[in-house]
């Protein structure tokens, strides 16, 4: 049971706004204090009494009771996972990071810790081995996308120089670059003359992004290149394509994107499946923004927010797999 | 919010508010805007992108609080900045002390336009020459004599201040004594209130 929501809305000061806080805000803050004594005395005392009773009573195990009461999916596997990691066993404490090549083995060791009987509970084996799959390779595609962040474009890299040239042959398949450093990168969303200024924090992701979108959805890509050079409320389309980057990666950070992963494949996520979560991102912005027709990009961090605020709502329902609706 | 917790539970009303003034930070792209305001508030500036736009953040110092509006640097966005300076009290631009020369050029044009606009002429400026920490960036006295401040800015109340994000000890230098600016503004305006 996650102790979250109610109190942490009402609460919730953005960063923001440091402004001395009237007296009701204050009671609010003493009333945090107590959700949080709470929360750890359940944790620490009354969940282990529940759990005992429960086994005890049922013959089976937390984990056994979450496999059968939930079905394959996001539920499940976020169930497994907070069970895991709330575990006072260091086997099973480790295990939401054992690598691909040990799932298997840990599986064993937990149902040998947790007299688990294969015979008892045939189906067991191969949901714990398909959570515990998904479970560290999500942590182990988020080393992977952080590394990429953190790599910074280099021109002197053949790779990425060559990744660059790659994604304006995907959009403007028609005009042929002028030089390395032009305006014409302005033509398909960059800032200045030269694309590595607007990487920024996002790094190498930014780009792999960007040419994945253009490589594996042509024509959608080029469709939505072409309406953010809209007149009136044209975007630039890298940029935003930065920012989207961003808004996946910080999704992805702080769990949210779980179900998303969790309901979409049954075993460990690849770095496609995060490309694909930013090309929905892409092609659902383009459709957000202009159906809000917003007066201008000066506005674009306000509708911003709006669509983050969406994917948060959308993707807090445990049901939801964010689904390209474009070829 | 332990503090005011603590005061919580001792019966202390809310500690005493501080004045918040409005200000609007305009520069080139690139010049650092986002990670010297992101650093301010003790944020990380690890995942920081192209501001498009405009972003409003409430920066906090010991006697005051700045709620600054910080518009993006873009050729394609700075077009709309005039339409962002009503109702401010101050300016913070901020340049790249190590950009090439006609990138300086275009952050003079731009800082000199600023400087003359009818909304801002009165108003305190607080310019901060970043970047010091690259090898290729101009000095103090560079900046001053190419940005022609001291004809140009005569009558007018500026503040230069070298600084990088590497050293905030500098930018909250040129922040506090831009606050005192804005005191000193708020107090004149006092007697005329009444």
């Amino acid at each position: 049971m996650q102790l979250k929501g109610l109190m942490d809305v009402e609460c919730r000061r953005g960063k923001d706004s440091p402004r001395a806080l009237p007296f009701p805000a204050q009671s609010c803050h003493i009333l945090n204090m107590i959700g949080l004594i709470w929360h750890y005395l359940y944790s620490s005392l009354l969940r282990s009494w529940m759990k005992w009773i429960l086994r005890k009573v049922t013959g089976r195990c937390e984990l056994q009771r979450i496999c059968t009461n939930t079905v394959q999916g996001t539920e499940r596997t976020m169930k497994i996972e907070y069970s895991l990691e709330s575990s006072k066993n260091e086997v099973l404490k480790t295990a939401v990071t054992v690598s691909e090549a040990n799932v298997a083995n840990r599986v064993h060791d937990i149902m040998e810790i947790k007299k688990i009987s294969i015979q008892k509970d045939p189906k067991f084996k191969l949901n714990l081995q398909t959570c515990l799959l998904q479970i560290s390779g999500f942590k182990k595609l988020f080393a992977d996308v952080e590394n990429l962040r953190k790599q910074p474009f280099d021109s002197s890299n053949k790779q990425h120089e060559d990744m660059l040239k790659k994604l304006w042959n995907l959009l403007m398949p028609h005009v042929q670059l002028e030089s390395r450093i032009t305006k014409q990168w302005g033509d398909i969303g960059f800032q200045g003359d030269d694309p590595k200024t607007d990487f920024r924090g996002m790094g190498m992701l930014g780009l792999h992004n960007l040419v994945f979108f253009g490589d594996h959805y042509t024509e959608t890509a080029r469709q939505t290149l072409s309406h953010s050079n809209h007149p009136k409320i044209g975007y630039s389309f890298a940029i935003v394509g930065i920012n989207l980057t961003e808004m996946a990666y910080s999704m992805m950070k702080s769990g949210l994107l779980k179900t998303h992963f969790y309901n979409l494949v049954p075993g460990v996520p690849q770095l496609q499946h995060f490309h694909q979560v930013y090309c929905y991102l892409m092609y659902e912005f383009d459709q957000f923004w202009f159906k809000e027709a917003p007066s201008s990009i000066m506005e674009f961090n306000l509708y911003r927010e709006q669509f983050h605020e969406r994917m948060k709502q959308l993707l807090q329902d445990p049901k939801t797999v964010l689904k390209l609706n474009f070829k | 919010m332990d503090y005011l917790c603590f005061r919580a539970f001792c019966c202390k009303g809310p500690p005493s508010p501080r004045t918040e003034y409005d200000v609007v930070c305009v520069g080139l792209t690139g010049s650092g805007k986002s990670s010297l305001l992101t650093q301010l508030c003790s944020e990380s500036t690890d995942s920081i992108i192209p501001t498009t736009g405009f972003s409003i953040k409430a920066v906090p110092f010991q006697n005051a609080i700045l709620n600054v509006k910080e518009l993006g640097g873009a050729d394609n966005i700075r077009k709309y900045w005039s339409r962002y300076y009503q109702g401010s009290q101050g300016v913070i631009f901020v340049l790249d002390s190590a950009s090439s020369e006609d990138d300086l050029e275009t952050a003079r044009n731009e800082l000199h336009s600023a400087l003359q606009h009818p909304q801002l002429c009165t108003l305190p400026f607080l310019i901060l020459a970043n970047h010091q920490d690259k090898p290729a960036a101009r000095s103090l006295q560079e900046i001053k004599k190419y940005f022609e401040l001291e004809p140009l800015a005569r009558g007018q109340r500026w503040i230069l201040q070298p600084c990088s994000v590497e050293n905030m000890d500098a930018v909250r230098e040129g922040f506090n004594q831009f606050i005192s600016l804005l005191e000193e503004i708020d107090q004149e305006h006092i007697p005329s209130r009444i």
